[in-house]
């Protein structure tokens, strides 16, 4: 017979004793437990990033010379026309401000831009996620937008001091409003993320398509972002829709599957915009642990 | 020896035994009545019991179903469904947050040494974590707010905000009471989050997306969307289309739900919208459609708890109108440029039909109303703010006036058909003429002189119509007007549509229509009937009645040559162009023409020639009546007519009901409408239907 | 010795993290290689019992930290079953029964964050239980399988920590 088996049923009080002063502490001590697990195993993931670009880096010095020398032309290529497109750009960005004070327009949400290298990828049916190697420190906030080039990939969930947890555009905690191509009415409808099925990973779905919305046969019509939120800027895109359209149960609706522009899981490098003001949402965020706080007092 | 305590508890004389013996029988007979009541549950009734169980556990929700859209004859959306975004507040994933508030006011109260009222502290606790939630979600859809760059919290509400800022404790008691099951109500449309300030379509778009976007979308707050009633021209035909009105009578769909026993079932429904005036309510079976349901097994406090099955809501079917878009628009449009010295509007209705099909193309009525302003309820304010303007009639077919000179026509054709005059008869017309005691005055104090039919209608002779009337006598010209179906209701029901109304629009003239005679008059108490009577009933005034509606019907039979034309409102490709109870004219040929040119002289040289359209030659009769409006004399200004001169195709009559100082005249006020009309119909015609111009009647 | 359940989880960090990166490479599904409930089973066999409950509990918070599960569950649940396990030695004394722990403790571990994590996310809200449920076997079944496959490495690196640190040896069946 164990000779500790004795003890056995104190431990479980004092284990349920420790369960309960557990939900009964205030927020801020789960938060500041999280945050330090998360903070242990940031050098982890940080090396696991550095690892794949290591990968990466001798994969692409194990190419052909010629190789890298059409590619590094063709970039110098690209760059020069990028250079002259800039030039362009900043006169038509002078002007839309000039415009814009003239009509005393309201200007777009400011971004600051970050570009983080992805750590790890984490998907399971109630979560779709990256990890980036950047965080708090570098001024990325939960809450906010995060893409590559012109598409949509997420929102930052949480920022720890050298990582952050993305939720991706197919992760149940998503949620933005897109334009749909090719409605001339630009009514507003709603991209989601929805849990995953069997063993394909979570997808996004559109729901409050309207029942008018039609769009040409064989051709896959895009969605973008609205930029009315004061999150995303207008104009991203956050995928295409798919063709099976299903009536809501209520029958007002149409809503499909939305594919996302690019495999999700393939990226090496996203950006997140980090807006110069803190959003009412992101404030939100922060504030519900301040919240529980409150009511427990 | 010791005995056992055990021994010692045991009863040892018989009695005492026999006395066990009983209680040790009770506990058994009632052991046995147990497991036997429980056996008879369990096995016999189960049945029974589990169709209890069922009925008591589950609850079937009804949904509205979304109502059809209303379209014009081109396929123009007239009437259409907005989408409307909603927040709601979960009760049930609340609940664990609204008892932490309300131990904290328990502790609250009796820290403060206060006697605690636990019903009221249940209910304050319920409301300030909903009113907390409220503040949370204007916070993030209130651009308004100065927080942009200090990160300010969101704030509490405070005394001077809009109402909807604040949990109505009225509005949550009532929600609890009648729906516990279902989420609260925070805020009913997104779009237009307060009543305070009116917002443009693209801020209540920024609103919507604002809340989609940054609202944390784990909660027990949850975005809801459905489907409102929205008249996209705002006010346009508003008195055709009509409103709607919430309802608790849902269309229901029964047979699906057959092998549930339906009646036991507990329903809830969320409350449907049924017509209320208009087409909305004429053709609300039509429109209103099937409603879905939800089956849905209960928590024991009342809640929803789990989704057994359903079926969605079936949209209604649509409604295509016979109006022109275009059309209907520039009557309104011209109808509102009326006013009087004081720059008020002037009450007014303009009705344009097919001359062919009698399709009704226009129909317009001033003052008129915003349906979207009445499409989830209406406010008192509202309603005596359209009220008291007179805008809830519509004119042109409600409207009963007196026609005036546009009855001429009649006259003239009663005349003819009688072999009083003929088209080529030369009448001297003075300044007057005399009945019994009376002069009855033309409107020239010179008079016309030689008038014949032509000069008649062109200049609108009164005393060649006195002649004609008077040598005719009541009998002949009532007779007339009735052929002309001026005492038959229209819009009666034609269209295959099944609806609950024998109308096409609700309450027109019907019975109140008023063509006198002798009898009419001694019905009123009025006394006998006089030449006097005779003379003023010619020319269309007296105790006549009729709608501008009446007058358009009287125009487009004259253009077919035929007595009557009935009207409708419902576009049908297919009409064979017949009309019920129509004859023909019963005028030679050389009549209807020399009737037909008067009425183009009207237009060329007479009472309408201020409205001529160069390019558009057409045909019209101009009348000013007098009536009595709030016990002062006052002018109708009429005008009615077909076009184009030698192949009518439409056929228009306008009414304004002019101001009290008798400055309204038939072509100079009524007119402009009529030409306007016109030369939308015109423009139109010429462009083949698909390439047409982009309409200047934009959606509102 | 009394840091011995930390060293103990020194040496089971680069097991959880190569999980973690077996779980970036599985990302295309739903799967997630989840180990920590097979991780605690061979420390209990040897351990004190404070030392396991705090051992399972750091185990669990690991687990947690950055995924969208309510915080605690995991690890609640991990000394739950490590006071059980301490206190049912016998249970764990030969290498059979030892690899059925594992497995047991695995899917029990996998079962509450799963369901803890569809909780937060709404699911039961949603209606489709159906679905929740097939989600769950597969998860709970990989999850088993997992926890046969990369026991016994798992557990001999721990018990190489633990011979290292001085700790007795794991109770024997005769």
């Amino acid at each position: 017979m164990d000779k500790h088996r004795q003890g056995a049923t104190a431990s479980y009080v004092v284990l349920a004793l420790c369960a309960v002063v557990w939900v009964v502490l205030p927020a801020a001590v789960h938060r500041f437990a999280q945050e330090a697990f998360a903070e242990f195993q940031a050098p982890a993931l940080h090396l696991a990033g550095k690892a794949r670009d290591l990968a990466r880096f001798w994969e692409l010095k194990s190419r052909d010379k010629e190789e890298i020398l059409a590619a590094s032309r063709d970039l110098a290529r690209a760059n020069a026309a990028l250079e002259l497109q800039l030039r362009r750009y900043e006169d038509i960005r002078k002007e839309n401000v000039r415009l814009r004070e003239m009509l005393r327009y309201n200007p777009p949400p400011e971004h600051l831009t970050v570009v983080a290298r992805v750590a790890v990828r984490d998907s399971s049916t109630w979560w779709q996620r990256i990890v980036i190697r950047k965080g708090s420190d570098d001024g990325v906030r939960a809450g906010c937008p995060v893409i590559f080039s012109d598409r949509v990939i997420g929102k930052v969930a949480v920022a720890h001091h050298t990582t952050s947890e993305v939720d991706l555009i197919t992760s149940p905690n998503f949620r933005c409003t897109g334009f749909l191509e090719g409605d001339e009415q630009n009514r507003i409808v709603l991209v989601t993320g929805a849990p995953g099925r069997g063993l394909a990973s979570g997808r996004s779905r559109v729901t409050a398509i309207p029942q008018d919305y039609f769009y040409p046969v064989g051709n896959a019509p895009k969605v973008t972002t609205t930029g009315l939120g004061g999150v995303y800027p207008a104009g991203l895109i956050l995928g295409h829709l798919e063709g099976g359209q299903r009536t809501t149960q209520d029958g007002n609706f149409r809503e499909s599957s939305l594919t996302p522009t690019r495999d999700l899981f393939a990226l090496q490098e996203v950006t997140v915009l980090v807006p110069k003001y803190p959003t009412p949402g992101e404030i939100l965020l922060e504030d519900q642990a301040q919240k529980r706080l409150d009511e427990l007092r | 020896m010791r005995e056992t305590p055990e021994a010692e508890a045991l009863p040892s004389s018989p009695i005492a035994k026999a006395r066990l013996y009983l209680v040790f029988l009770l506990f058994a007979v009632g052991f046995g009545y147990v497991i036997v009541g429980l056996a008879l549950r369990q096995l016999i009734q189960t049945g029974d019991l589990k169709a209890q169980y069922d009925t008591q556990s589950r609850r079937v929700v009804l949904r509205p179903p979304s109502r059809g859209l209303i379209y014009d004859r081109n396929g123009y959306v007239l009437v259409e469904n907005r989408i409307r975004w909603s927040i709601k507040a979960d009760l049930l994933a609340l609940q664990p947050e609204i008892h932490r508030k309300y131990l904290a006011l328990i502790k609250a109260e009796r820290v403060r040494g206060a006697p605690v009222e636990f019903d009221k502290l249940q209910d304050k606790a319920r409301l300030d974590v909903l009113q907390g939630w409220l503040d949370r979600v204007w916070y993030v859809i209130d651009e308004a707010q100065p927080n942009k760059r200090g990160g300010a919290r969101p704030r509490p509400v405070r005394p001077g905000d809009e109402p909807e800022r604040r949990v109505n404790p009225a509005d949550l008691r009532k929600h609890l009471r009648e729906r516990r099951a279902l989420p609260f109500v925070l805020v009913t449309d997104l779009a237009f989050p307060g009543s305070g300030r009116a917002l443009r379509p693209e801020e209540g778009q920024r609103t919507i997306a604002r809340f989609i976007d940054q609202f944390p979308v784990n909660g027990p707050i949850s975005l809801e969307s459905d489907i409102v009633r929205s008249y996209p021209h705002g006010s346009l035909a508003a008195h055709v289309l009509g409103y709607i009105k919430d309802t608790d009578e849902l269309p229901e769909k029964v047979n699906e739900l057959a092998d549930l026993p339906m009646d036991n079932l507990q329903k809830l429904q969320y409350t449907g919208k049924k017509g209320a005036a208009g087409i909305e309510q004429t053709f609300d079976a039509v429109l209103k459609g099937m409603s879905g349901w939800e089956l849905w097994t209960k928590t024991s406090s009342g809640y929803n708890k789990e989704l057994v099955a359903s079926n969605p809501a079936q949209q209604g079917s649509a409604v295509n109108l016979s109006l022109d878009r275009d059309i209907q628009c520039a009557a309104e449009r011209a109808l509102a440029q009326i006013k009087d010295s004081k720059g008020e509007l002037l009450p007014g209705a303009a009705v344009m039909l097919d001359v062919n099909t009698g399709e009704i193309l226009a129909l317009a009525s001033q003052p008129t109303f915003d349906p979207n302003r009445l499409a989830d309820r209406v406010t008192q304010v509202y309603f005596d703010e359209v009220d008291g303007k007179g805008g809830w009639m519509n004119r042109a077919i409600q409207g009963l006036y007196a026609p005036g000179s546009t009855f001429k026509v009649i006259t003239a054709i009663a005349g003819m058909r009688h072999g009083i005059v003929d088209w080529d008869d030369i009448l001297e017309c003075g300044p007057s003429f005399r009945v019994g005691a009376r002069d009855f005055p033309e409107h020239d104090p010179a008079g016309y002189g030689q008038v014949n039919l032509e000069k008649m209608l062109a200049v609108s002779c009164n005393v060649w119509n006195y002649m004609v009337g008077v040598r005719l006598g009541q009998p002949r010209l009532a007779a007339e007007a009735r052929r002309f179906g001026l005492d038959t209701p229209l819009l009666t029901h034609v269209s295959d549509l099944v609806n609950g109304s024998p109308y096409e629009l609700p309450y027109p003239a019907a019975r109140t229509l008023v063509v006198p005679d002798a009898a009419y008059k001694q019905r009123i108490g009025a006394g006998p009937w006089t030449d006097g009577d005779t003379a003023n009933s010619s020319i269309g005034q007296g105790y006549i009645l009729t709608t501008p509606l009446h007058m358009a019907c009287v125009a487009a039979s004259l253009a077919r040559g035929e007595t009557r034309t009935t009207p409708s409102i419902i576009h049908d490709p297919g009409r064979d162009g017949r009309h019920v109870g129509a004859e023909p004219i019963g005028l030679t040929e050389a009549q209807l023409t020399a009737l037909r040119s008067g009425l183009e002289r009207c237009v060329t040289e007479g009472t309408a020639r201020t409205v001529r359209i160069p390019e558009l030659p057409y045909a019209a009769k101009t009348g000013t009546s007098e009536y009595f409006k709030n016990g002062e004399k006052a002018h109708l200004a009429w005008i009615i007519g077909y076009a184009p001169a030698d192949n009518p195709a439409v056929a228009f009559c306008v009414l304004v009901e002019g101001q009290l100082d008798t400055s309204t005249w038939g072509g100079k006020t009524a007119g402009p409408v009529a030409r306007d009309m016109l030369t939308t119909w015109a423009r139109k015609a010429e462009t083949p239907t698909g390439a047409q111009p982009a309409s200047d009647c934009q959606r509102k | 010795m009394v840091w011995a359940w930390f060293i103990v989880l020194l040496a089971t960090l680069p097991g959880l993290w190569v999980a973690d990166l077996l779980t970036d490479a599985l990302a295309g599904t739903n799967l997630v290689l989840f180990i920590s409930g097979a991780a605690i089973v061979a420390p209990c066999r040897r351990l004190k019992r404070w030392q396991a409950v705090l051992f399972a509990a750091c185990v669990g918070f690991l687990f947690e930290a950055r995924r969208p599960i309510p915080l605690g569950t995991l690890p609640f649940l991990l000394a739950g079953l490590s006071i059980f396990l301490t206190s049912n030695r016998i249970l764990l004394r030969n290498t059979p029964l030892v690899l059925r722990g594992a497995v047991l403790c695995n899917t029990l571990a996998c079962t509450a964050w799963f369901t803890a994590a569809g909780l937060r996310a709404g699911a039961f809200a949603r209606g489709d239980l159906g679905d929740f449920t097939l989600q769950l076997l597969l998860q709970v079944g990989f999850a088993a399988a997992i926890a046969l496959l990369v026991f016994v490495p798992l557990a001999l690196i721990q018990d190489a920590a633990m011979d290292r640190t001085g700790l007795p040896p794991a109770l024997e069946s005769p």
